[in-house]
């Protein structure tokens, strides 16, 4: 399938369940607000190692924020409750509340609570004060800057993590740049992040490895330094595969993030230099998701 | 479906008791609704003989042409929308567990008195004992979301646990007694003895006279304030603190059991 120039792969996607949360973090102004946020997502690329996989989902202005302040929704995946759970604590506390003039608040709701400022209240040694508005329960803890605010608890939902697309190029510079383009074309799509470093990822990895203690090794039939001794799946003349993954609320959103990068590499004028557009599965046994790049792109 | 729109059919003698507006989700149909008997003097009544009784749809009620003889409206209310036209009787809003209540008009004595949650809307004035603690209970307002466009009366929220209380208007004497927490804004002049044996809890107002013995805190940036008036002009739809700005903080009492907090508010 050729659209727009470039070529679709006949592939799939391989995406897994998961279970994830969304949090608004306000500050006096979008600077200290993206440092808390940048904080907070950082070492958060993949559940294999970070316990979570987070990234900012979008910016949000003081009238879409409930302290009427600027601010970011951070969308936050994990495997399981427990590492969710730990994750959110542990990051609000060491990134959220430590950051100047920050408050967080819940994005989410549902039946099912998970803790946000529940425990960290007792970091005010007895001088937080709980507030109730609107039936949920807000905690203000003493601060030498003022006093941070955080809402009790947030609410965790089905999702999907590891929906994602290979950009196969012809020299790194190209493959970078139509990375960047399809970053930039979902920075405020909501209900989306791409939690890996700039969005892209040039390690995509296989599950197992010729050393027994690794679970994932290099996907070395995408790696072109690799094309003339191993089982490649690259032609010759691909020199350079960045992948990017996506998270996504539910499946229609992930299909539409990709839909809108692929598009917008297709418009761009870098397209020359893109041979194709593939996806990274494990042959359709471990994911719950089949994202089919011609499907999506129809 | 249209909403249940109730208007008096003849000029009430007796004082009614509305409660039971408040359960009319507990009917099966419109029709085993109508059929209700309630008391009206000495005699047990038909609701259809006092009341033109129109609409099917029992989450949202409106009632016309309200009159001071009735009482308990929206008492115990739960999960309903209510909106009332016209000045009402004693305990509007009673006991009230969740939905919405909304008065254009004046209500007697006991309004809001131990409400558990929801929200209640008067757009006019209240009568004494406003928000008290009801006899079953030690405590007064255990929840919810409260705004009085007028002015109150005296002796009210007593012994207030939770929930917020926005004030338009003044209030009279004796107010605030014993409150143990929750948040009350009061934007005109407060009455004599206001906020007597207050333990905890947020007291927004311009009157000075309560800062009397308290000591003043800062002027630090409080992110719960602008939060606060949000959520408020948020549920209101209207921004009520227009032109108005927090200038001080009061926090710690001479009396060290009291430890609750007073923002300073200048108009």
């Amino acid at each position: 399938m050729i659209h727009k120039g470039i070529k679709i792969d006949n592939t799939f996607a391989e995406a897994f369940n998961m279970k994830a949360s969304r949090i608004i973090v306000t500050a006096d102004n979008y600077k200290w607000a993206l440092n808390a946020c940048s904080s907070f997502t950082g070492f958060a690329t993949s559940v294999i190692a970070c316990g979570i996989e987070a990234g900012i989902e979008t910016e949000l202005k003081k009238s879409e924020t409930p302290d009427g302040r600027p601010g970011y929704s951070i969308l936050l995946f994990s495997m399981s409750r427990s590492q969710l759970e730990k994750q959110l604590e542990t990051r609000v506390g060491q990134c959220i509340l430590t950051c100047p003039t920050t408050a967080i608040f819940s994005g989410l709701d549902g039946d099912d609570i998970i803790p946000l400022g529940k425990n960290l209240r007792y970091f005010g040694d007895g001088y937080q004060i709980s507030k109730k508005i609107n039936n949920k329960r807000y905690w203000r803890i003493p601060v030498m800057d003022g006093e941070f605010l955080c809402e009790e608890s947030t609410a965790r939902v089905p999702a999907i993590g590891g929906g994602n697309f290979l950009v196969l190029s012809n020299n790194r510079k190209s493959c970078l740049e139509a990375c960047e383009t399809a970053i930039d074309s979902i920075k405020n799509l909501p209900n989306v992040i791409t939690p890996f470093p700039g969005g892209v990822v040039r390690s995509g990895s296989k599950v197992g490895s010729k050393y027994k203690a690794l679970i994932a090794s290099t996907n070395d039939a995408f790696c072109p330094t690799l094309r003339s001794i191993s089982n490649s799946k690259l032609p010759q003349n691909v020199n350079c595969v960045m992948e990017i993954v996506i998270n996504g609320l539910t499946f229609e959103d992930i299909s539409l993030a990709t839909k809108k990068c692929i598009e917008s590499i297709c418009k761009s004028k870098i397209k020359k230099d893109i041979i194709s557009i593939s996806a990274g599965n494990y042959g359709g046994k471990l994911g719950q998701y089949h994202f089919h790049l011609r499907k999506i792109m129809k | 479906m249209t909403e249940i729109t109730i208007k008096p059919k003849i000029k009430l003698k007796y004082r009614v008791d509305m409660s039971f507006l408040s359960k009319i989700q507990d009917y099966k149909s419109i029709r085993e609704f109508l059929a209700t008997k309630i008391s009206y003097g000495n005699k047990l009544i038909g609701i259809s003989s006092l009341f033109k009784i129109t609409g099917s749809n029992m989450s949202k009620v409106v009632i016309k042409s309200a009159d001071t003889s009735m009482d308990n409206i929206g008492k115990g209310l739960m999960h309903i929308d209510m909106t009332v036209h016209g000045n009402v009787g004693y305990s509007f809003g009673s006991n009230m567990i969740s939905g919405k209540l909304t008065l254009h008009g004046n209500c007697l004595d006991y309004a809001a008195s131990g409400i558990k949650g929801g929200k209640i809307i008067i757009y006019g004035n209240t009568g004494n004992y406003f928000a008290v603690k009801p006899n079953s209970s030690n405590e007064g307002i255990l929840d919810g979301f409260i705004y009085i466009k007028g002015n109150v009366g005296h002796n009210s929220i007593q012994r207030m646990r939770r929930g917020n209380v926005i004030i338009s208007g003044n209030i009279g004497d004796y107010a605030c007694a014993e409150m143990i927490s929750g948040s009350v804004v009061v934007m005109g002049s407060i009455g004599k003895f206001f906020a007597e044996g207050i333990k905890r809890g947020t007291i927004i107002t311009k009157d000075k006279k309560l800062t009397k013995n308290y000591r003043v805190a800062n002027n630090a940036e409080y992110n719960f304030v602008g939060f606060f008036i949000n959520s408020i002009n948020e549920e209101l739809g209207k921004n009520i603190f227009k032109n108005k700005t927090i200038i001080s903080r009061y926090h710690g009492h001479e009396n060290k059991e009291n430890v609750s907090e007073v923002f300073l508010l200048k108009s």
